[in-house]
C-alpha cells in the first residue's frame, strides 16, 4: 500500500480539513513530512489528470474540495448549504483583528468608531476569533486573534495569504507622509484659515 | 430642503445627492468617508464646515429612531467635527511648535478606516472564492423522487363547507347546583332498559343528555355495579376511546337485587 493512497483515502473520507499530523495517525510508518510529500504528489496527479477536485490547504489543514469552476453545477442542488456570508460589521472587525493581531476591544472600537462588543461575541461564538492573551493596560484587557476557523472560512493557508498592509490601495504609512507634506505646504502658505 | 451652493468647484448640485440612509453605514467614520469620497473631496483638505453640515443633516431625520448607543456614536463624531471647525476658526498663534492641523487626527482615523475597508474587500473576495469550493457531503446523495403534480381543485364553497362542519365552540359551562338529583338506581334501570333493547350502549348516552357531573358519576357507579353483577361488560379499545357497555349474561337478575345493592345516592 502506497503512502499516497493512505493519505488520499483519509482525505477523501474526511468532511473537515485534516492536518498532516492528523493524517499521519492513519499508519505507523507515516510522519507529517511524508504526508506533506504525498499530498504534493496527489496534487500534481489531480492537476495532471484534470480532476474536478483538488487538495486545498486551509490553515494547518488539508481538505479535498471541488474546483471553483464546478460551483455553478453544484449550486443547482438546493441541499448545498452555503457558508454564511459575514455581515459588514463582522468583516470589518475581522479585518482589523487579522491585521492587528493580537488586539483588544478598545483598539478595535477606535478604528471602527463604533462599539464592537456584540460583534466580537458573535465572532467568538463562531470561533472565527479567539482570546489569545491579555494586554498590559488597565484591567489587563483581553486580546483577540483570528483562528484556524477564520483561515478555513476565507480559504487561506495563513495570514500571509492576505495582502501585506503596504500592498493595499490605501497605504497608511505613505499617506501619513503625504499628509505631513501637505500640512507642511499648508503651513508654508499660511492657508490654514481659509480651508473652511 | 433648499438647494445649496456650497458644493464648490463649478458644480451646482444640490445637497440632496448626499442624503443617504444611515442604515447603510457601519458608523460615523463610514458615513464621513462616504461624504468625502462621493464628492471627490481631498481628504487632506476637508472643508469641515460643509462636511459637518452634511453630516448633521443626515443625522437629523434618523437620530430619534436609532438605538441610543448607535446614536451616541454618530453624535460624538458630530461633536468632534464641530470642535475641529471651532479650532480652525481660532486665530493661530505664531509659535512654530503650534500643534498640527486640528483635522489631522480625524484624517488619520479616516485613512485608517479606509485602509481596513480595503481589507474588508479582500476578505469579501476570499469569502466568495472559498464559497465556490465544495467539500464532501455537501450535496444530497440523491434527489427526492419527484411527486406527480396534483391540481388543487378546491372552490371557496368546498372550503366553506368544511368550515361549516367545525362545531361551534361550546358555550361556557355554567356552574350551578344540579337542578335535579339523580340516583344510581335510576341509572341502573336506565341501563337495564337500554340493554334490553340494544346489545350495546355507549357510556356517553347514560349521562350526556343531562350534561352534569352528577349524572356521569351516577352512570359510572351504575355501570360498575351492573358489571359486578355480570349483567354487562365494559369495553374500551384504547385509552380515551369511547366506552361501550355490552349486555352481559345475567341482564335480568332475580328481583330485589336492584334495591338491595344500589341504594347509594349520587355524589
Amino acid at each position: 500500500m502506497k503512502v499516497e493512497q493512505i493519505v488520499e483515502a483519509t482525505l477523501f473520507a474526511s468532511q473537515t480539513p485534516l492536518t498532516a499530523d492528523e493524517i499521519a495517525r492513519a499508519d505507523e510508518v507515516l510522519v507529517a513530512e511524508s504526508v506533506v510529500a504525498a499530498i504534493q504528489t496527489l496534487r500534481d496527479e489531480y492537476e495532471g489528470s484534470e480532476r474536478a477536485f483538488q487538495i486545498y490547504q486551509l490553515g494547518d489543514g488539508y481538505q479535498v474540495l471541488t474546483r471553483p469552476e464546478y460551483a455553478p453545477y453544484l449550486e443547482r442542488f438546493d441541499s448545498v448549504p452555503r457558508a454564511p456570508h459575514l455581515s459588514p460589521a463582522a468583516l470589518e472587525t475581522l479585518a482589523i483583528i487579522a491585521y492587528r493581531n493580537p488586539i483588544g476591544r478598545i483598539e478595535i472600537e477606535e478604528v471602527r468608531g463604533v462599539s464592537a462588543s456584540s460583534v466580537l461575541r458573535t465572532l467568538l461564538d463562531w470561533e472565527l476569533v479567539a482570546v489569545v492573551g491579555r494586554g498590559e493596560g488597565l484591567g489587563r484587557p483581553l486580546l483577540y486573534g483570528v483562528t484556524q476557523m477564520f483561515l478555513e472560512h476565507f480559504g487561506l493557508k495563513d495570514l500571509s495569504d492576505l495582502p501585506a498592509p503596504d500592498e493595499l490601495p490605501v497605504v497608511l504609512g505613505e499617506l501619513q507622509e503625504a499628509m505631513e507634506a501637505e500640512a507642511a505646504v499648508a503651513d508654508a502658505e499660511e492657508a490654514g484659515e481659509e480651508v473652511i | 430642503m433648499s438647494p445649496s451652493a456650497q458644493v464648490g468647484e463649478g458644480t451646482h448640485r444640490s445637497i440632496e445627492p448626499f442624503q443617504v440612509s444611515l442604515e447603510r453605514f457601519e458608523g460615523p467614520l463610514d458615513l464621513l468617508l462616504h461624504l468625502i469620497r462621493s464628492q471627490d473631496i481631498d481628504i487632506f483638505d476637508i472643508p469641515i464646515a460643509r462636511i459637518t453640515e452634511q453630516f448633521v443633516r443626515t443625522l437629523e431625520d434618523e437620530l430619534e429612531a436609532m438605538p441610543i448607543e448607535r446614536a451616541g456614536e454618530f453624535l460624538e463624531m458630530a461633536a468632534t467635527l464641530v470642535r475641529i471647525k471651532a479650532q480652525l476658526l481660532l486665530p493661530r498663534p505664531e509659535q512654530p511648535d503650534w500643534e498640527e492641523d486640528p483635522r489631522a487626527e480625524l484624517v488619520r482615523r479616516l485613512l485608517e478606516y479606509e485602509h481596513f475597508q480595503d481589507v474588508v474587500h479582500v476578505l469579501e473576495g476570499a469569502e466568495a472564492q472559498r464559497g465556490r469550493h465544495f467539500g464532501k457531503g455537501y450535496v444530497a446523495g440523491r434527489p427526492a423522487p419527484a411527486l406527480a403534480p396534483v391540481e388543487l381543485e378546491l372552490t371557496l364553497a368546498d372550503f366553506l363547507s368544511v368550515v361549516a362542519r367545525i362545531p361551534e365552540p361550546a358555550p361556557p359551562v355554567e356552574i350551578r347546583p344540579p337542578s335535579q338529583t339523580v340516583t344510581v338506581e335510576e341509572k341502573v334501570s336506565l341501563l337495564r332498559r337500554l340493554l334490553g333493547k340494544a346489545k350495546r350502549v355507549s357510556f356517553d348516552r347514560l349521562f350526556r343528555p343531562w350534561g352534569t357531573r352528577a349524572h356521569a358519576v351516577a352512570a359510572l357507579l351504575a355501570a360498575l355495579e351492573l358489571a359486578r353483577q355480570q349483567a354487562l361488560r365494559i369495553e374500551q379499545v384504547k385509552p380515551f376511546a369511547s366506552i361501550w357497555l355490552l349486555s352481559g349474561d345475567r341482564l335480568r337478575p332475580p328481583a330485589g337485587v336492584d334495591s338491595d345493592e344500589t341504594a347509594e345516592g349520587p355524589e
